[in-house]
């Protein structure tokens, strides 16, 4: 286990971060974080340069690359640059929950806000046969334990109870307005436009 | 095996094998040989035997396997360090922050709420960084902002009414400009978006101290609206004799201040921060007050109307691009009237050499993009009723003709006589005295444009609808009072008292026996909604064809609940049609500046065009524009 990411300089806050990673194919990956108060305004944001996996980093973290690299190296790195010490991290990746590890901030992964459809695909096989499903397809075991705070979905990692009690705690108020959900766009235009610049 | 099956042909059929059996033979005997099998056998030796009775001799070799120990090989799984920027943003302090009371007053420039969709996740309006701004921090300022609709729902912010998706468009783009224009087609909200831009900035305290100068007869406007859309804004207008108007300007604290032109215009000493109008009490005491020699500044100066500073040269452009401002906005419905050059008189105010009034207009269009938003209702407003045009092509009555035709003739051969010394002005008045007895025959009062609009009103009237008739002269307009005083007319002119007009118009909308106003263009051509009316005449044309739409528009606004017809009455073989000509020119050209379409070939009215209305030869004005 990784020593927690240092804390932040400032005081705790009441703020939100929002973190989030965008896969280019060819650069790499970029990570973004954003402090907003919670009026939406923002405090900070940090953006790295592209990251990409070395070889042996695939073979060796295998199918848990992912959470090494949104978690680990981006998300650490990012929340070790932060002034402000919000009161709870949203992502939208997935992965990026393994910085929950590393910090002692509740992490939750917001879920977007289309509705998950109760019919599987349509899937056109070789033979041309349309096949309609009428029910979802089995799925894995849920790894994740979803829960709802104002108008949000959120995810926590299972066993995440805790975090979950946290969050609803403390952004239970702020998120009865607060759309969880639009930072992330903020975001990710603001490193296209950091890297615009930096070309 | 049975003996009969080897008799049997192999080809024979059941019927025919019932018929072999009855004749059946036996077979004959069998033909027996004996062959003898008394090999004799020899025995040979091989020497095999002994060789297998002889012990086996077993030899070992032994060979070394000599290789070196494994070894380990270290594949270092380097974690470059991750560069990363950051930035950090300031945190301004809000103000003007009184809380704005629930607003139930009902009015009709608010979208229809079932027609307006709330923002939804997906519909969020984004301020973005003009292109002017470089630092990549204050990009990144802009861009990481909430969405408007999120600032816009603070309760303290509360809105009388939903605004429509491209308002918020507009806001968003004033926001963060320094230098803008909007130039939104009459009816779309022009000064609720600026009020509510105005409203966030002063909230975040971007701005401190905004003033807003518009032609005097929309001060009261913009009073009420600024009350509507941003109650808890204190707003001071600037009026009263000198000394109360110097006291009003150097008031601290003065979040918004409203001014007519004319006002500032009188007032540039002030404002520039001369001495010269100081009472000699004042300059007693100039000492204590040298705040009073300090030129006023403003954070954001926005000119409504602004084409009134469309000529570089008057007072008004020269006065108002003197105003000391950080930020310049301008609202106009029509930044191009006449020339493109009407736009770089606008830009010389916001950015003092942007344009030049060589560019082409394709050029100068792309060149302003990004300072320009320009929407048209058939853009933006599918809900809008129709705008319907009504060519009214009439015929000269026979005591106009030859009046007409008397004072054309007499007017050209006068012209033609002074030759060299006949100037613009002699010109126009030719034209002007045309175009009144287009109206009304100087001599008997006969008018066909006044038998036509006696008989549309008469339908209009019958049917409780309302009507509005533009002309350009007040005489005009007093004539058609009297005419048609069965239908209750109202006058709104420039000789109607300003205090008197708020009065007219809420007259026109609330009394039921009004069902005309008769204004001029000059004076109800900007500013005021009039969307209960359903019909607008044009009685005469006026010079421009951007004055004619925003004549139509205060009609055909948000808040129609009908169709508007549009009556245009033309006198035909006459100034009007050579006019109307001219007009359509001018379209074209603002066409091409602001949607990038082909050009016509020639801009606006020259001297040289005025002159050929007459089929004369210039008089060296060249293309130097008269109208």
């Amino acid at each position: 286990m990784e020593p927690p990411v240092e804390a932040a300089k400032d005081r705790t806050k009441p703020a939100i971060g929002f973190l989030t990673v965008i896969e280019h194919p060819q650069h790499g990956l970029f990570g973004g974080y954003l402090i907003l108060n919670f009026a939406g305004r923002p405090i900070e944001f940090h953006c790295t340069a592209p990251v990409k996996p070395n070889r042996a980093q695939q073979i060796l973290y295998g199918p848990t690359l992912d959470a090494f690299l949104y978690g680990e190296q981006i998300g650490a790195t990012l929340l070790g640059h932060a002034k402000t010490n919000p009161l709870a991290i949203c992502t939208d990746r997935e992965p990026a929950l393994a910085l929950g590890d590393l910090t002692d901030l509740p992490v939750a992964l917001v879920l977007p806000p289309e509705e998950v459809p109760v019919a599987g695909p349509t899937s056109v096989p070789p033979g041309g046969q349309i096949v309609l499903r009428l029910d979802a397809a089995h799925r894995h075991p849920p790894r994740l334990c979803t829960f709802e705070l104002g108008r949000n979905r959120l995810a926590l990692a299972r066993g995440g109870e805790e975090h979950r009690q946290r969050f609803t705690q403390q952004l239970a108020a702020a998120a009865e307005s607060f759309d969880l959900w639009e930072p992330f766009t903020r975001i990710r235009e603001a490193i296209e436009e950091a890297q615009q610049a930096a070309r | 095996m049975n003996d009969e099956s080897f008799d049997r042909e192999p080809s024979a059929t059941a019927s025919q094998s019932a018929g072999d059996l009855l004749h059946w033979q036996p077979p004959p005997a069998p033909e027996v040989a004996s062959l003898d099998f008394a090999f004799a056998t020899e025995t040979r030796i091989t020497g095999w035997n002994r060789a297998l009775e002889r012990p086996m001799t077993i030899e070992v070799a032994s060979l070394a396997v000599d290789h070196p120990p494994p070894r380990a090989i270290r594949i270092p799984i380097r974690q470059a360090a991750i560069r990363v920027r950051s930035f950090q943003f300031p945190q301004p302090a809000e103000i003007v922050a009184a809380p704005a009371a629930p607003h139930d007053a009902e009015t009709t420039h608010h979208a229809p709420r079932d027609a307006v969709r709330h923002a939804e996740r997906d519909e969020y309006t984004r301020i973005r960084p003009p292109e002017d701004v470089i630092k990549l921090e204050d990009r990144l300022n802009y861009l990481l902002q909430p969405p408007l609709e999120s600032l816009l729902s603070d309760r303290e912010l509360a809105m009388p009414f939903q605004p429509f998706p491209f308002q918020f468009e507009g806001v968003a783009f004033l926001y963060p400009r320094h230098a803008a224009i909007l130039a939104d087609e009459m009816g779309l909200g022009k000064t609720m978006q600026a009020i509510t831009a105005i409203r966030l900035l002063l909230r975040r305290g971007e701005v401190r101290s905004v003033l807003m100068v518009c032609p005097k007869p929309l001060v009261t406007n913009w009073q009420r609206e600024f009350q509507l859309w941003a109650p808890e804004l204190p707003t001071l207008t600037i009026e009263g004799d000198q000394a109360r108007r110097a006291w009003q300007w150097r008031l601290a604290d003065v979040p918004l201040r409203i001014a007519n032109y004319e006002v500032v215009i009188r007032d540039r000493e002030i404002l520039d921060g001369q001495r010269t109008h100081l009472a000699p009490r004042d300059e007693e005491h100039l000492a204590e007050r040298d705040e009073y020699v300090r030129p006023i500044s403003f954070d954001l100066v926005v000119l409504d109307e602004s084409q009134r500073i469309k000529n570089r040269g008057s007072t008004t452009s020269e006065v108002v691009r003197g105003l000391s401002r950080r930020r310049g906005w301008a609202l106009t419905g029509t930044p191009v009237e006449n020339s493109a050059e009407d736009l770089v008189g606008i830009f010389e105010f916001l950015a003092p050499g942007f344009l030049s009034a060589e560019m082409k207009p394709r050029k100068m269009g792309r060149t302003v993009s990004d300072y320009v938003l320009r929407r048209t209702k058939e853009q933006v407003l599918t809900e809008l009723p129709p705008k319907m045009f009504r060519d009214a092509d009439l015929e000269l009555t026979p005591e106009q003709r030859e009046t007409y035709r008397l004072a054309e003739e007499e007017g050209v051969v006068r012209l033609t006589e002074m030759g060299d010394a006949a100037t613009i002005q002699h010109v126009f008045e030719l034209v002007l005295r045309l175009k009144q007895i287009c109206n009304f025959d100087t001599a008997t009062g006969a008018s066909a444009k006044l038998e036509r609009l006696e008989a549309d009103l008469e339908e209009i009237a019958g049917s409780g609808r309302k009507a509005i008739v533009f002309s350009q002269w007040v005489g005009t307009i007093r004539r058609l009072s009297k005419a048609l005083r069965r239908f209750g007319p109202l006058e709104y002119h420039g000789q109607i008292p300003s205090s008197q007009r708020d009065g007219v118009i809420c007259r026109f909308r609330d009394d039921p026996a009004a069902r005309v106003i008769l204004m001029s263009y000059g004076a109800g051509a900007v500013g005021l909604n009039l969307q209960f009316a359903s019909y607008v005449f044009l009685f005469d044309r006026w010079w421009n064809p951007a004055v004619e739409d925003q004549a139509i528009n205060r009609a055909h606004r948000i808040g129609a609940t009908g169709p508007t017809t549009v009556t245009r009455f033309l006198s035909l073989d006459t100034i009007e049609e050579r006019i109307d000509k001219v007009l359509e020119e001018k379209r074209e050209l603002f066409e091409t500046i602001f949607s990038g379409a082909k050009g016509p070939g020639k801009l606006g009215l020259t001297h040289d065009e005025l002159f050929g209305l007459f089929s004369l030869p210039g008089r060296g004005g060249g293309t130097k524009r008269a109208a």
